[in-house]
């Protein structure tokens, strides 16, 4: 029983934990939560299904094609919801127009692809439905993978200072010449690519599903709203801890239940600390 | 130029800044002829699509108020229409309790929605916008959830049977009269809040938080009366919509609802009324005549969201705004009278000073402010200069409460001023301008203005949603008022222009206007100057001098040398958030090292 | 062809209407040519439409059949479409909408639980007649809705099938009840849970699972180890029916599943991760939809097969969604046949008297107490694996 309540709390938590870093990653280089974040995820398992199961693509290919797909979506979120959003009186609007936007991509995979959750290729074929099936712990290799690279990117490249700055202080590092709007771009499409890879990880897990967009929207929300927002430590902390919450709260008690309490403990755990349990960046008012 | 032609202007531009006149009504009107005369030409469907638009109505009109006005984006509302659904339905049913007769179980609804409506508000007041929309949803799926799992009452899946008015509206026809007086009644009593200093505060809320903070308005209390309003309408659409609907499940509030509503506001344009009623309309009675789209509706009205966000943020209203379109004089200039200004500061001489006493404030390890000592004195300004950077702003800002200094204190006479509570310093009589406008676009000058006034209001939120005596006696003397000050900093000619129109050297005299609304005793300048045209300098420094003479502090933070020599009685230099020099305006014109380092040769 | 077979069903059928013909001489002798209009209503898109679709597939090749043979007493049927997507509003507006503008005869429709509970009191107000293949309970009260008949099973009737197969046939008595936390599982479970405990039962496990659910190991090894020996499972979710199926393998858990239609479609199948996860699972069914131990279909069901080879596609819709529309149709034009009428009372009181009509799907009767039309009995349950041509091979244990 243990083993199982584990195994699956910990891949279904690494999954919202790395929906989460794809938060972080587009709100630090434009101040926007995108409700376009989940779909990113769902599109991950989608896609990856057109391409491998529907087109024969070889899987590794399938996987690159996939991201790829999931990178022009990223663009295509930070040219249409937010750049024109950002030049607003109230950018606040950000909030309808992404979810504007999250609400086109979900409609459009509910019609052209399908409503009900189609299967996602076996990739290695390794475990057989138990505690250590491959479903359970690719998403915790794709969130380990993340980590890894985004740090790497962080510290020791460039472009990943390049965003640091970006992130730290809009205006100065516009000042200090830096193409902040290009920046912002490569940043929506890094996000989209981990959101994609979030997907992609889980398929075996969540199914190629139109519906999962929504889902992986709110809890992989919950981490950052935790974690605090623009803290990748506290998102993968966050999402771990909820993913192994939900799973314990299914096995105890079940069905509705579960879910009120996960939705409960959120709000209040969110109104007693708005930065987040491991803290966030106040921004300036006056 | 003859005075009568000076005023009539200005006479016109009240009467229209009040809302519209006749005008104003006249939309409001010719929707509710057509309304009353549907259920007469067309048949039962279109009595039906009637119905429905009016309860929507309702539900959008409290919405409104929170979206359009207030720019929280609660985007679970739907919930509260559920909870008021279910309510009124289950307690009609007997499912709790003895059975209840159908319209006390729609004031139930009412009631369990205001109750509902300021639960879900709550974290407004702690969270900022993504996160507020997400806990709604949180709030939505709970409700829902509890519909389904509270069997026994609810009737879970298999849903409750909506409850059936008495007669006469127990009908088509009688229940389409019910609910349209019910939209009337939300249309009134919202159009009468719109137009009170609620209505103002919310926008100034939305559009400019922090100059509401300084003219004294308190969010919390504004948004909490709000969300117990539309929660208290949402509630009883709620009950409507279950009668409506005969049966009710959870599968009938679906998320595309909440959608739906939000399109209708925002189509209709944030902040007015007529707006999104004629959205709410439009988006009850579009898909009727759209059957063959059915199945990309959700995607069409995502589109519709996107495109109204990104292409008309102003919508339906800005449409209809026929007054704003009309070309305003160009080469306008401000001529401030100063003369009226002692119908506004009326107040006589201050009594005590504001002191900061060895004020130390740092961000992040640098001392902005590192132990300065000032005093602000009623009948005198005091200039404060600097380079950028040394502090000017940051003491202004610790002045009216924005930050919290870590040592040292602000005194006004014996009394401190509580640090990190902007909020207070409207009662004090302690006003401030700031360095770029804060201004509200979509409002008129003249609303801009009455913001400033906001705390002189009596009129509870009761008394002006009904549109009450007092409310009435507060508009007017505010109105007044409000024209004084315009008069008095010389934009009273364009009271009723859209703030949005003006140009940068207005708004800076209409924020000096808006501050004036609170008689203050302490006046607080932040660069007014900035972006001015000499001659306007000259002006503006005749107005200080003047707005000082009838016995208010000022406290002028300007990088204008010459309008500081000109105009103050003392004046302090800053560098790196400490006291170069003081004295008078000679003493520091004399003072080396501000020469060498600051004024230049 | 089209009408031997119409000949045949009008022949036994007006047999029980006789009494009615009468009424139908009263009417003038200039014959109404206007046509027979009826009101349909589904979720023809979105994700509820499986079922609409099947129906919507059997009643446009009815209506084609009827109108290309003259239609009835020279008067075609027309189908009024509204598409609701499974959207209780949409329903009412356009249930509304077929009443009061477009003045339909009567009305088919909807199947959807939320949609028909809300639109079957509107259609009561006006007294507009309905048939219903829609399966919930309340949606039958000869007192309350007098103008509504069922040609479906009811949920009742489903419930009873499934626990006959458990109780009787697979003679367990320990079962473990549960289904996804949508509006219907919730209230199936509720059903069934009083239904088992009315039999004496042993309900060892009852709840529901929230259909995102990604892993449900959980919940199958609490019913395991609570001892149940069958899973009933009132679930309409492919996702967690697929998901039930694959880890009762996982866990190498060899017990029966038993339930609803749902764990049968197409769409599950594609999800199990091995064939055999989708063995002893059983589904309800009907005989006349079922294929017997000899592996052939009734020779009605048979028959029509046979007609609609390639007109209708059945491999990805379920054959009794198809065969009950077309009976809706046949009935309507019966009605209208034997009363030349198509006034509201002419059909109510006319398919009051309807006892034994021979249709595809069933034998349906009614009477003017009981307007559940559809025959307890021939509701059976079938091996959720089996589907050919939108039919199911009968679960052991049936003779």
């Amino acid at each position: 029983m243990l083993p199982s309540i584990l195994a699956s709390g910990l891949a279904i938590g690494a999954v919202y934990a790395l929906i989460g870093i794809t938060y972080n990653t587009m709100f630090s280089a434009s101040r926007v939560m995108s409700f376009t974040a989940g779909q990113l995820g769902m599109l991950g398992g989608v896609l990856g299904s057109l391409f491998i199961l529907r087109l024969g693509l070889p899987p590794i290919v399938g996987f690159v094609v996939t991201l790829a797909a999931c990178a022009v979506v990223g663009v295509i979120t930070e040219v249409v919801a937010v750049r024109p959003v950002l030049s607003k009186l109230d950018q606040h609007l950000y909030v309808l127009s992404t979810l504007a936007l999250a609400l086109m991509i979900q409609q459009v995979t509910a019609i052209e692809w399908s409503t009900e959750p189609q299967p996602f290729p076996r990739l290695f074929g390794i475990g057989n439905g138990g505690p250590w099936d491959e479903k359970f712990w690719l998403p915790l290799v794709a969130c380990a993978v993340v980590v890894i690279g985004l740090e790497y990117l962080y510290r020791r490249t460039l472009v990943g200072r390049a965003f640091l700055a970006i992130s730290e202080d809009n205006f100065a590092a516009r000042a200090l010449g830096l193409p902040e709007r290009n920046l912002r771009i490569a940043s929506y499409a890094m996000a989209a690519v981990i959101g994609g890879i979030a997907g992609f990880a889980s398929g075996e897990l969540l199914l190629a599903f139109f519906a999962n967009g929504a889902m992986l929207n709110f809890y992989g929300f919950v981490p950052v709203a935790l974690g605090g927002l623009g803290n990748n430590r506290g998102a993968i902390i966050g999402g771990l801890a909820l993913g192994l919450f939900q799973q314990a709260a299914n096995f105890t008690f079940g069905g509705v239940f579960a879910s009120v309490a996960v939705f409960i403990v959120f709000i209040v755990v969110l109104l007693a600390a708005p930065q987040g349990l491991f803290g966030a960046t106040a921004a300036r008012r006056v | 130029m003859d005075t009568n032609v000076k005023t009539a202007p200005a006479a016109i531009a009240t009467k229209a800044a009040a809302g519209g006149g006749w005008r104003g009504s006249l939309q409001f009107v010719i929707v509710l002829a057509l309304a009353i005369v549907l259920p007469f030409v067309g048949n039962d469907y279109w009595t039906l699509i009637g119905t429905r638009a009016a309860i929507y109505w309702v539900f959008v009109s409290g919405l409104n108020l929170a979206v359009g006005f207030g720019g929280q984006l609660a985007i679970g509302y739907v919930a509260l229409l559920t909870l008021g659904a279910y309510t009124a339905s289950v307690l009609v049913a007997g499912n709790l309790g003895p059975a209840w007769p159908a319209l006390p179980a729609l004031g139930a609804a009412g009631a369990v929605g205001a109750v509902a409506g300021v639960i879900i508000g709550l974290p407004a007041l702690r969270l900022r916008t993504f996160y507020f929309a997400m806990t709604t949803l949180g709030f939505a799926t709970i409700i829902t959830q509890i519909a389904l799992a509270w069997q026994s009452v609810t009737g879970g899946g298999i849903g409750v049977a909506g409850p059936v008015l008495p007669a006469p509206f127990d009908n088509t026809l009688g229940f389409y009269f019910f609910c349209l007086c019910a939209a009337v009644i939300c249309t009134w009593m919202t159009a009468n809040l719109a137009r009170s200093r609620f209505g103002r505060s919310l926008v100034a809320v939305r559009d400019a938080e922090v100059a509401a903070e300084s003219t004294g308005i308190s969010k919390s209390g504004l948004l909490m009366s709000v969300f117990l309003f539309s929660g208290a309408v949402a509630g009883i659409a709620g009950g409507l919509f279950a009668t409506l609907q005969s049966y009710i499940t959870p599968d009938a509030f679906t998320f595309d609802l909440s959608v739906l509503f939000f399109i209708a506001i925002l189509i209709g344009g944030r902040g007015s009324i007529i707006g999104p009623l004629l959205g709410t309309v439009l988006l009850t009675v579009l898909p009727e005549f759209a059957a063959p789209l059915v199945a990309w509706s959700t995607f069409l009205y995502a589109a519709l969201l996107l495109v109204i966000v990104l292409a008309i943020p102003g919508g339906i209203a800005d449409l209809l705004d026929f007054a704003n379109r009309r070309p305003l004089q160009s080469g306008r200039a401000i001529t401030p009278r100063p003369g009226g200004l002692g119908e506004l500061l009326n107040h006589g001489s201050a009594k005590q000073e504001i002191t900061l006493k060895s004020v130390v404030l740092a961000f992040g390890g640098v001392r902005a402010i590192d132990g300065l000592d000032l005093s602000i004195t009623p009948g005198q300004v005091h200039g404060l200069i600097g380079p950028n950077g040394s502090g000017k702003t940051t003491t202004l800002n610790v002045i009216s409460g924005y930050y919290k200094p870590e040592s040292g204190g602000v005194t006004l006479g014996s009394n401190d001023l509580m640090a990190g509570a902007p909020q207070t310093r409207a009662r004090l009589g302690i006003a401030r301008t700031f360095q770029t406008p804060r201004s509200i676009g979509e409002a008129s000058v003249l609303e801009n203005v009455m913001i400033g006034g906001t705390v002189d209001g009596t009129a509870t939120f009761v008394e002006s949603m009904l549109s009450l005596p007092r409310h009435r006696r507060d508009e007017a003397a505010l109105r007044k008022e409000a024209m004084a000050a315009l008069r008095a900093v010389g934009l009273d000619a364009l009271a009723a222009v859209r703030a949005d129109r003006l140009q940068h050297s207005e708004l800076r005299f209409m924020e000096i206007a808006r501050a004036l609304m609170l008689h203050p005793l302490f006046l607080l300048l932040d660069e007014p100057a900035a972006g001015l045209s000499p001659d306007e300098i000259r002006r503006l420094g005749e107005l200080i001098k003047a707005i000082s003479k009838c016995g208010t502090g000022v406290l002028l933070v300007e990088h204008h040398a010459d309008l500081i020599f000109d105009i103050c009685d003392h004046v302090t230099v800053l560098n790196l958030g400490k006291e170069l020099a003081a004295g008078t305006p000679a003493d520091i014109r004399a003072h080396k090292e501000v020469v060498s380092a600051y004024l230049g040769a | 062809m089209t009408i031997t077979r119409r000949g045949f069903t009008a022949g036994t059928a007006g047999l029980a209407a006789t009494g009615l013909a009468a009424a139908s001489l009263a009417r003038p002798a200039i014959a109404d040519s206007s046509p027979i209009s009826v009101g349909w209503m589904g979720a023809l898109t979105g994700p509820l439409a499986a079922p609409s679709i099947g129906f919507d597939r059997g009643m446009r090749w009815a209506l084609e059949q009827v109108n290309k043979a003259g239609g009835i007493k020279g008067r075609k049927i027309d189908a009024v479409v509204r598409d609701t997507q499974g959207d209780p509003t949409k329903a009412v507006n356009a249930t509304q909408e077929l009443i009061s503008r477009v003045k339909v005869d009567i009305c088919w429709g909807p199947p959807n639980s939320g949609e028909s509970l809300a639109t079957t009191p509107i259609m009561a107000r006006a007294k507009m007649p309905s048939l219903h293949p829609c399966v919930v309970n309340a949606l039958i009260d000869p007192e309350k809705y007098p103008n509504a008949f069922r040609l479906a099973p009811s949920n009742m009737q489903w419930d009873e099938a499934v626990r006959n197969y458990c109780l009787k046939i697979l003679k367990i008595n320990e079962v473990a009840i549960f289904g996804d936390s949508t509006g219907y599982g919730t209230s199936a479970v509720k059903d069934s849970v009083a239904g088992f405990t009315k039999d004496k039962a042993k309900i060892v496990y009852s709840g529901v699972i929230d259909p995102n659910q990604s892993d449900v190991t959980p919940d199958l090894l609490r019913m395991r180890d609570a001892g149940a020996k069958a899973l009933v499972c009132w679930s309409v979710t492919t996702g967690l029916n697929s998901r039930i199926m694959n880890t009762r393998a996982a866990i190498g858990w060899d017990v029966p599943i038993v339930g609803h239609p749902a764990l049968g479609t197409g769409e599950v199948g594609k999800l199990v991760t091995k064939p055999s996860n989708w063995a002893n699972v059983y589904i309800v069914g009907y005989k006349s939809c079922s294929f017997g131990a000899d592996g052939k279909l009734p020779p009605r069901s048979q028959a029509f097969l046979d007609r609609v080879k390639g007109k209708i596609e059945l491999s990805d819709s379920v054959l009794w969604w198809v065969t009950c529309a077309v009976d809706a149709i046949d009935l309507i034009g019966q009605a209208v046949k034997q009363t030349g009428s198509t006034k509201a009372d002419a059909f109510i009181d006319y398919f009051n008297t309807v006892q034994h009509y021979p249709g595809l799907f069933g034998d349906y009767s009614f009477s003017p107490q009981q307007h559940n039309g559809y025959p307890t009995e021939e509701v059976v349950m079938s091996a959720a694996n089996s589907q050919r041509e939108g039919a199911y091979a009968l679960a052991p244990g049936y003779v």
